[in-house]
């Protein structure tokens, strides 16, 4: 659904207009089973010239807020191109993390639109596989700056939000991922995860090979609240933006659909009329073994291209 | 084909004649506003046997010739008495006296006969809630409302407050049939649910039926809501109004001729909009919703009626010039009653139902966006009533239904380029034949049998399209796409729906009954979210969504209670499977969605239960208790491992006590407690990154494995009445009354949902990213309320 944020914020307002007095959401604690961890592979990696990074770690308890993941040591993690090149991904022993990492040389990058990568990782005596396409993506061609009208609520503070521009590749099926950072931090909440399916939002839709439509272009603007959980302005003069497009496949597409039905939660009474049921998000990484260990995670192979802007 | 079976009729009546054979037939009103009224039982002293009316008050007895006397009961009426000799067939109207307010005769009228209605009748699984109860029951906000009232009841339950639509016996919203003066209405709320679009000052009766459907109702495989409007008063002007908190009410009813035509106008508008305005920068800001109830109706001569009926609601949302949303329902019937012979009575009723929603937002010329979607519903319905003798009654008919889907039309401008990105319009037929026979076997015995048969046909001119198979609960992908024209049928279904119902009369208070019911389904709801949305769409079967199919059994006890009788209990049995159950994928996109098919799950489901009732029609305190005991699960390839799950609706336990008491003349009071176990829901175990967002697993792949806390509530209302009389001793014109109620009097948080997120703070590199539990309570305190409520 294009606008889907418009339908439902407007459900939201109607609905808290009326009973944002009586209704409440409150942090309660619950009681979850404990489970044995899984595998989970995290490997979205790009066409950009520095070191890329796949994580491998386990799942952990889901109220574990201590701990870091535990990382997957000593597993063997290598992309094969169907040109026959091959990435080894080395584990980075002292950063704990779970990371493996793969540095280019001097002008080497990872990929070529239309690609096909496959990755095989051996941890134990198990072999994980997955396979992506590397899609393409278009020049973000500028980006601007505004003031903010109509804001719906009261405030005293002037709100300004950034718009990127760029047009969708002609052709139906192109799918991105747009990633913004402000001040050189990835804005990563779920609310800010920002996709697009050509220049809309909704697999199948007719809007191709034009400009990205509005929610999709200022989707980039970080959602932030102060203490009275009040959202601030996106935009402070000084700030810096800079926006990227990664290319993302059907599936990739799909998996982030998932994974913001599944954690992008507006709580209240958006409850009504957003909550889906809990469900376990896709993945498109096998255990060769089909009775063997469970697995989670991701692989994408993304080309990207970006632009960045200060607002003053 | 009319005329044959007038033919056919016609014989049969002169063979009736050559038995030296009569009927009394006539229609029953309300002696103080010319109602009809529904329901009657009309009870042949001589023989035992007897009849019930109609919902258009009439009835029909063929008896031998002789002398009977005829008694006339109904629930809240006094019972009236007509004595006749039958050597020639005649025509009886009878007007009923409704009983007076008066404390003292309400201890003592009602006959038993009118309150045994639940042992004689062999309806089953049927709860009819007249409007004057519904009043009665102390409403959130102080509104009264027809939907909310139904929660009382055996077997319905409800996701929760504030979401629309009720669940009958483990079924899902949209597999109710809610009819409007027989027009099925596809959103039955305000407001997202907290309201119902049923005016209450329009409505004459509200019956429910749970299971046992009598054949000439189809379409959905759980409940039907069967709401019928008021005719208008046919004596004499009358207004009724209210002011509450949320809207005002006000309608007009009266003749137009007496005792021939008559109309009522009801209307009610919200008004926090207005009350809000002062307060909001943004002076285009707009909430509010509104509907309008119309009905008039011409006597053309004592054989033939007509009615018209219409309903038009809006919900209208404005944030501000560029932006808005709004919804709605319209409604429009015409009826014709036509009494074709003392024994054969027809009404032809032909419908337009159209259910609509907008939505538009514009930054600027070149960038706007405009979506609307419908579904619209004509249907024409001839149904006949052929009442052979005092024990044997025949019900038989068609319905024929065009339907029409506009499930997107999108126009998106963006940066100055437009993009028309809007849905084909889907086509569909269904239509239905039915016949029912109801047969008095003996004294103890009384049988309905009959059967539907279904006919869909999803029609051109449109797209089909094939899909691949996948993964169980992945999303599948189109293969191949097929285009047919105008009229061209893409995929039919019959289904043929048999339906049976059985009494036996244990004891002159006592009896048992047993039911079976086949319902078919075509037309789908679709909605993903645990409480639906006026953005929630219908969609008919095609060639890859299959129409639901359901099947009921169902066996009753049914007992009357006291000496006097004035208590009435049931035991109630069900069990119901049904196939092509409709589910979602994990991250379904189900709006404007071309390839919607291709998110859909196909499963099966199966509820049973026990429901208890017990009631206490008479005296000053008044009152039942509902409890009952069920599962509702649906299977799913692809959701909790492929095994059987709870649905969102299931309660194991369900249980509602209502009490009313007349405290004096003018002081009566409702108390209303509610208990039902919590809401079936999902745990996640464990968590993962991905892409630096926590994401939550459930390791065992389950689906709704463990419960919210229970639910539970107590209401209650005071009602004062004005005073009758002046000062001076003489009656006051206008009566009126004030409502003082309290919703949720311990001010309980009872869960609607909990959901799992990490905090809202932007996670820092290297630390461990917090995790929050959240439980959602729609109402979470005790909401007081007041309304003022005038008639004259």
């Amino acid at each position: 659904m294009e606008y889907k944020k418009t339908g439902t914020t407007s459900l939201l307002l109607a609905a808290t207009f009326i009973l944002s007095f009586i209704s409440c959401d409150d942090i309660i604690s619950v009681d979850t089973e404990n489970a044995d961890p899984v595998l989970n592979i995290d490997a979205w990696i790009n066409d950009k010239p520095e070191t890329q990074v796949i994580f491998l770690t386990f799942t952990q308890d889901y109220f574990d807020n201590e701990n870091l993941p535990v990382p997957a040591s000593g597993a063997s993690v290598v992309i094969s191109a169907d040109d026959g090149r091959q990435y080894i991904f080395q584990e980075d022993v002292l950063a704990t993390d779970g990371s493996y990492r793969w540095t280019p040389g001097d002008g080497e990058t990872i990929g070529l639109p239309g690609s096909t990568y496959a990755l095989t990782v051996v941890y134990g005596q198990e072999t994980f596989v997955a396979t992506s396409v590397m899609g393409r993506v278009p020049a973000v061609d500028s980006l601007t700056f505004s003031k903010e009208e109509d804001l719906g609520f009261q405030s005293d503070e002037d709100f300004y939000q950034a718009e990127f521009w760029a047009t969708d590749l002609t052709g139906k099926g192109d799918t991105y991922w747009i990633r913004t950072h402000k001040n050189g931090s990835l804005l990563n909440k779920a609310s800010e995860l920002n996709i697009a399916y050509d220049a809309g939002q909704t697999a199948g839709s007719e809007f191709d090979g034009v400009t990205f439509i509005t929610p999709i272009r200022i989707g980039i603007n970080a959602n932030d609240e102060d203490e009275d959980e009040m959202p601030v302005s996106p935009l402070k003069p000084g700030d810096s933006i800079y926006v990227e497009i990664h290319s993302l496949t059907e599936g990739s597409f799909s998996y982030l659909q998932q994974v913001i039905a599944q954690t992008d939660k507006n709580g209240g009474l958006s409850e009504l009329f957003t909550s889906t049921p809990l469900a376990n998000v896709s993945t498109n990484i096998a255990n060769q073994n089909d009775n063997g260990s469970p697995v989670v995670g991701f692989f994408n192979v993304a080309s990207v291209s970006g632009l960045g802007k200060r607002f003053k | 084909m009319g005329a044959l079976l007038l033919l056919f009729f016609n014989t049969n009546t002169k063979k009736a004649l050559a038995q030296t054979k009569f009927t009394v037939d006539g229609v029953i009103k309300d002696a103080s506003d010319g109602e009809t009224l529904t329901g009657v039982t009309i009870l042949i002293k001589e023989t035992g046997g007897g009849t019930v009316s109609n919902v258009y008050g009439f009835y029909s007895i063929t008896l031998p010739a002789g002398a009977y006397t005829l008694e006339y009961s109904f629930v809240g009426y006094e019972k009236a008495v007509h004595h006749i000799i039958l050597d020639k067939s005649q025509k009886v109207n009878i007007e009923m006296l409704g009983q007076s307010k008066q404390l003292e005769e309400i201890t003592v009228v009602a006959e038993t006969e009118s309150r045994a209605l639940n042992v004689k009748s062999v309806e089953m699984s049927t709860n009819k809630l007249d409007i004057k109860t519904i009043q009665k029951l102390p409403a959130l906000l102080g509104e009264v409302d027809v939907v909310k009232s139904l929660q009382f009841l055996p077997g319905v339950s409800q996701v929760g407050e504030g979401s629309s639509g009720f669940n009958v016996r483990g079924g899902s919203t949209g597999q109710n049939l809610v009819l409007l003066d027989e027009a099925p209405v596809y959103n039955s709320a305000h407001m997202l649910g907290f309201f119902s679009v049923f005016n209450p000052d329009a409505v004459k009766d509200v019956k429910l039926f749970k299971g046992a459907i009598p054949a000439n109702y189809g379409g959905r495989t759980s409940g039907v809501l069967d709401v019928r409007m008021k005719e208008g008063n046919m004596k004499q002007l009358e207004v009724n109004g209210g002011v509450g908190l949320i809207f005002s009410r006000l309608s007009v009813e009266g003749p137009l001729q007496k005792d021939k035509s008559s109309f009522i106008v009801a209307a009610r508008r919200s008004y926090i909009d207005v009350l809000a305005k002062p307060f909001l920068s943004n002076s285009n800001f707009g909430l509010n919703f509104y509907d309008l109830t119309l009905k008039t109706n011409y006597t053309l001569n004592h054989k033939n009626r007509i009615y018209l009926s219409g309903y038009l609601g809006r919900d209208n949302f404005n944030f501000s010039d560029d932006a808005g949303f709004n919804w709605g329902n319209r409604t429009a019937t015409i009826r014709w009653n036509s009494v074709l012979s003392n024994r054969l009575f027809l009404n032809i009723s032909a419908v337009y139902s159209k259910y609509d929603y907008e939505l538009g937002i514009s930054e600027d010329s070149n960038n706007a966006y405009a979506w609307n979607s419908d579904v619209t519903n004509y249907l024409i319905k001839p149904d006949f009533s052929y009442y052979i003798n005092e024990k044997s009654e025949l019900v038989f008919g068609m319905e024929a239904n065009y339907f029409q889907f506009n499930p997107a039309r999108t126009v998106g401008i963006t940066n100055g380029e437009k993009v028309d990105n809007s849905l084909e319009k889907k086509y569909a037929t269904e239509g239905a034949v039915y016949i029912s026979h109801k047969f008095e076997v003996s004294q103890r015995i009384e049988v309905v049998y009959g059967l539907r048969l279904s006919h869909f046909r999803y029609l051109g001119a449109g797209t089909a399209y094939a899909y691949n198979d996948t993964v169980p609960g992945r999303r599948r992908s189109v293969v191949s796409e097929n285009t047919y024209s105008q009229g061209e049928t893409i995929a039919a279904y019959t289904t043929p729906e048999p339906r049976a119902s059985a009494k036996f009369e244990v004891n002159e208070v006592s009896s048992l009954k047993a039911s079976y019911t086949r319902a078919a389904q075509y037309v789908h709801f679709i909605s993903n979210t645990t409480a639906s949305n006026p953005l929630n769409v219908w969609t008919p079967s095609t060639n890859n969504l299959r129409p639901t199919i359901s099947d009921q059994y169902t066996l009753g006890y049914f007992r009357t209670l006291g000496n006097k009788g004035q208590y009435e209990a049931s035991a109630e049995l069900f069990y119901k499977s049904s196939s092509n159950e409709v589910d979602y994928i994990n991250g379904a996109e189900l709006l404007s969605n071309r390839y919607l098919e291709g998110d859909l799950l196909s499963g099966s489901g199966r509820a049973y239960g026990l429901e208890l009732y017990a009631q206490k029609k008479t005296g000053r305190m008044t009152g039942w208790i509902s409890y009952t005991l069920s599962r509702s699960e649906t299977k799913f390839n692809g959701i909790n491992r492929g095994k059987w799950y709870p649905t969102r609706y299931d309660q194991t336990h369900n249980l509602k006590v209502v009490s009313m008491f007349e405290i004096n003349k003018r002081w009566s009071a409702t108390a209303d407690f509610t208990f039902t176990t919590g809401a079936p829901t999902t745990y996640p175990d464990q968590r993962y990154l991905s892409q630096g967002l926590l994401i939550p697993y459930n390791s065992t792949d389950s689906r709704n494995d463990v419960r919210l806390s229970s639910y539970h509530r107590l209401d209650i209302s005071l009602r004062v009445d004005g005073k009758t009389h002046t000062k001076s001793g003489k009656q006051r014109k206008n009566l009126d009354y004030w409502v003082f109620s309290v919703y949720n009097i311990y001010g309980r948080k009872n869960a609607f949902s909990t959901y799992f997120v990490q905090s809202n703070e932007r996670s820092v590199i290297g630390q461990p990213i917090q995790t929050e539990a959240h439980q959602v309570s729609i109402i979470g305190a005790m909401v007081p309320s007041l309304s003022y409520n005038f008639k004259f």
